[in-house]
């Protein structure tokens, strides 16, 4: 935490507050089986140990909806109705055997698979599904995805769940299907308030019950009566709270066997894979982009981050291989201006575009672009007409050691092209009230993402998400206050249609703005953190077989990487 | 009684400007509690949720400045500290109490030894000051107690646990086993706290050795040691009924200061070796803003230290019989 927990916080935020959003694209109902392998031939047993470090001791409540708990039991204890690969954007049926959409998109109807029990042995109904989302409405504290702005009723038929929305509203089908999580009305009808409920003693339907809870570590049991036949096959998770990175890279790099790291490990091929004593054949790591990007974002309100040129120069000018080198051992990937995470939605970025507007890493390119507006270089800085040097604070978070690395690289670079960065290390605290306010010339910070492109560009430049400069109101995401009517209204259209080609276009239309007035600069792409043993276990998430996303923040994702898990 | 009166008045005040500082520090920090939530969702909570968490938080942002006041001091009253933000939604009571045990044990413990032998040592170089163990002795713990504590701790856990495995590296307890009242879990609680222990007592006892031996030293030429030795009374009679009862009363009200600040928890030692306690917590409120927590630690902290103050005010009435004189 004091120093290098960086990475760690940061994916704890992004799992915890609901780790991104996605569109579901898929409008044939049926999904691949769960099923991946012959149940029978599975043993039952063995404990997988999670090492994802919190920064915190348990405090041994299993709210799905409490913005620090959800992790621990949304999806191991408590199901949605369907799932969603949070990287690859795939969808399966959970809790629900189908979906459909209807009355131009703005009914959506699940139909609620039979024979699913809670674990207290009571049959869970679409009454259940029906309560759990009326709960969100009498207490908006734990509608944390904000649903209840776009649906006005929810009912149900028989088996089958109906949901009424105010307008067309595709994009909250992630939210509804993968990101609320079922409860048990005959027991959370009982609760006052559900939005300060410890929930310490849940009854769910999911693969593992709660067998004990300390401040120093979780640990759960097999369900045997859950609704997936023979599954799961581990009968015991071990949780244990870290508080620090220090602490969690010790415990995965020391002689432990079985571990699921969801850890950034400096230099991970020495410090992990070949540590000492232990065998270097099991220990494996992946870490595949998740979605979302590291990004500056200039303040478009104030000099010098308001002139174009200044921004297209910096975005040409940083060699974005080179900061990952020298910021994070190169484990995270380039991005590129379009904003589109590649190789994960490649299927969405517009390589004619790109090529059109080429901001290739190219220092001569980009010190052609200052002088044409306007700037001379004198002691190998520009300065403008008026004799203002080219210099930017970038505001950073200290904590944050490869944060700190990347923006020092970065500043290197761009020397040489004459532009001056001057790092501002602030706390995290600190960084997020000025980035709200407005008070800084350039930021690095990341947002949420999310599996399509769609949600990181709805992050970074829906005008709804930002403020005027100035204490009072805050900004939520578009920190770097970009207003355009255009792109408002390209994001509603985007909820309105279910049909992939016209969403195709619609963030065409984005990439172009990306790549023509540059409202951010992403430097760099941001990953999974997954580590993994496989001395007596298999089934792990890996490049041939990603059927999850694999680090051990993502909820639900993390319940199917646990049920995919078996002895050898 | 007037003194004791006097005393009370005196703690009293303290407390309430204490109580008040609490409140207005944490505010005078940028952003709020609000705002950490906010950064957390980053674009995705509705008016209406903001307001469901401002109240579920108890901030109420049209109050001004003074209402807030007041409903603070009557919460503190009443012993209602509220939710923690950064635990949402344990209340404050329950972060505290979880980490509160284990930090008393580990720092209170280690603090009684190191006053207890530091002392012990102090008294004894300082009788056989200039000699073998004194120019051994101390030099040594002074330069030890320079060491930096976190680079002691990691040599520590490298040496003892992951070259030779004889000790565990990490968490108060093994996380495997249940903390049921039974003599292996006290056994593995013990086992646990003897490197986070060791290296606190290696790293403070040298302070208590030398403000020990050097006030010892300065009573040892005293005229009624003189005497005591004229009298022909055995060396370690004097020593600790004459020189050493003497020697100690500046020492004991830094021991009582120290166990004042022994519930605002070993920072470094918490999170060298990941164990459970209240120094983390602290850091924790500060980062995310965590005002009901802040002040719960605060609270705890400014009556610690009050209370250790008054206790050493009497104990050092009942060694010193001139505190007790009337002017």
């Amino acid at each position: 935490m004091l120093c290098s927990r960086s990475v760690g916080s940061r994916s704890f935020l992004r799992a915890a507050f609901v780790a991104s959003l996605a569109i579901i694209l898929v409008l044939v109902n049926s999904a691949p089986s769960l099923a991946s392998k012959p149940a029978a031939k599975i043993r039952i047993g063995g404990t997988v140990t999670i090492d994802n470090v919190q920064g915190s001791l348990w405090s041994c409540s299993f709210n799905p909806y409490g913005a620090t708990t959800s992790l621990l039991s949304a999806g191991i204890i408590y199901e949605p109705l369907w799932y969603v690969n949070q990287d690859n954007n795939k969808g399966q049926p959970w809790l629900a055997k189908k979906y459909a959409w209807s009355n131009h998109n703005k009914t959506l109807t699940f139909t609620l698979r039979s024979g699913v029990k809670w674990a207290d042995g009571k049959p869970l109904t679409a009454a259940d599904v029906v309560f759990t989302f009326k709960l969100l409405k009498r207490f908006p504290g734990i509608d944390v995805n904000a649903i209840w702005t776009v649906l006005s009723n929810v009912v149900s038929h028989k088996n089958k769940i109906v949901f009424s929305f105010k307008q067309a509203a595709v994009p909250f089908f992630y939210y509804i299907g993968d990101q609320t999580f079922i409860v048990p009305q005959h027991t959370w009808s009982k609760v006052k308030n559900p939005v300060t409920y410890l929930d310490a003693k849940p009854t769910g339907s999911g693969p593992f019950k709660l067998h004990k809870c300390s401040p120093q570590n979780i640990e759960y049991i097999r369900n045997p009566h859950y609704w997936q036949k023979g599954k799961p096959y581990l009968s015991k998770i071990e949780y244990p709270a870290f508080i620090d990175n220090s602490g969690g890279n010790g415990y995965l790099d020391g002689n432990n066997k079985d571990v699921w790291g969801a850890q950034y490990i400096p230099n991970i091929n020495a410090s992990y894979v070949h540590a000492p004593n232990v065998n270097s054949k099991v220990r494996h790591y992946w870490f595949p982009p998740q979605g979302y990007d590291v990004i500056m974002y200039p303040n478009l309100k104030r000099w010098p981050t308001n002139i174009l040129a200044v921004r297209q120069a910096i975005s040409i000018g940083l060699d974005r291989a080179k900061v990952s080198r020298l910021g994070v051992y190169g484990y995270l990937p380039p991005a590129n201006q379009s904003g589109i995470i590649v190789p994960d939605a490649k299927s969405w970025y517009d390589k004619s575009l790109a090529k059109k507007y080429n901001y290739s890493y190219n220092p001569g390119k980009a010190k052609k672009l200052l002088e044409k507006a306007g700037f001379k270089l004198s002691n190998g800085i520009f300065h403008d007409k008026k004799g203002r040097k080219l210099s930017i604070s970038v505001l950073n978070v200290g904590g944050y050691s490869d944060w700190v690395g990347e923006v020092q690289a970065a500043a290197a670079d761009l020397r040489q092209i004459g532009i001056e960065l001057k790092p501002e290390n602030v706390s995290g605290t600190t960084h997020s009230a000025d980035e709200q306010d407005g008070e800084f010339q350039m930021s690095y910070d990341s947002p949420l993402g999310g599996p399509t492109p769609y949600y990181q560009f709805r992050q970074l430049l829906d005008s709804a998400n930002t403020a005027p400069i100035g204490p009072g109101k805050l900004a939520q995401s578009n920190f770097e206050r970009f207003r355009s009517k255009a792109v408002d209204s390209l994001l509603k259209q985007y909820a309105l249609t279910n049909s992939s080609k016209q969403q195709h276009t619609i963030i065409d239309k984005i990439q172009q703005v990306m790549l023509k007035q540059v409202p951010v600069i992403p430097v760099l792409e941001g990953v999974n953190w997954y580590e993994y043993d496989t001395t007596d276990l298999t089934g792990w998430v890996n490049k041939k077989n990603d059927y999850a996303a694999p680090a051990a923040y993502n909820f639900p994702d993390q319940m199917v990487v646990l049920l995919h898990l078996h002895l050898k | 009684m007037s003194v004791v009166l006097g005393r009370l008045q005196f703690f009293v005040i303290t407390l309430w400007a204490a109580l008040t500082l609490n409140f207005i520090l944490p505010r005078m920090m940028p952003g709020s509690p609000m705002t950490a939530m906010m950064a957390r969702f980053k674009g995705r909570l509705s008016p209406q949720t903001v307001q469901a968490y401002q109240a579920a938080f108890g901030i109420h942002p049209r109050d001004s400045i003074f209402t807030q006041y007041l409903t603070y001091l009557d919460n503190l009253a009443h012993g209602q500290f509220g939710l923690s933000v950064g635990f949402f939604p344990e209340p404050v009571i329950n972060v505290v109490m979880q980490a509160l045990p284990w930090t008393l044990a580990l720092a209170g413990v280690t603090t009684v030894i190191s006053f207890v032998l530091g002392t012990l040592i102090g008294m004894v170089v300082a009788w056989r000051r200039a000699g073998a163990v004194d120019s051994l002795v101390t030099p040594l713990f002074v330069v030890l107690s320079a060491v930096p504590y976190f680079w002691l701790g990691l040599l520590a856990i490298y040496f003892f646990s992951v070259i030779h495995n004889w000790l565990p590296a990490r968490f108060g307890y093994g996380i495997t086993s249940s903390l049921t009242l039974s003599w292996a879990t006290i056994g593995q609680i013990l086992t646990h706290a003897i490197l986070p222990a060791g290296t606190i007592i290696i790293t403070s006892i040298g302070g208590w050795i030398l403000t020990m031996r050097n006030n010892m030293v300065g009573t040892l030429s005293e005229d009624y040691v003189q005497m005591a030795r004229a009298k022909g009374l055995r060396p370690w009679r004097i020593m600790f009924h004459y020189a050493g009862r003497n020697a100690i009363l500046p020492n004991l009200a830094g021991f009582a200061m120290s166990l004042g600040f022994v519930v605002s928890g070993l920072l470094l030692t918490e999170i060298v070796f990941n164990y459970p306690g209240v120094g983390f917590l602290f850091l924790q409120a500060v980062e995310n803003q965590d005002y009901p927590l802040m002040q719960a630690l605060f609270l705890m902290v400014t009556l610690a230290v009050l209370v250790a103050i008054l206790a050493a005010d009497a104990a050092n009435a009942l060694l010193d019989p001139r505190t007790r004189a009337k002017r």
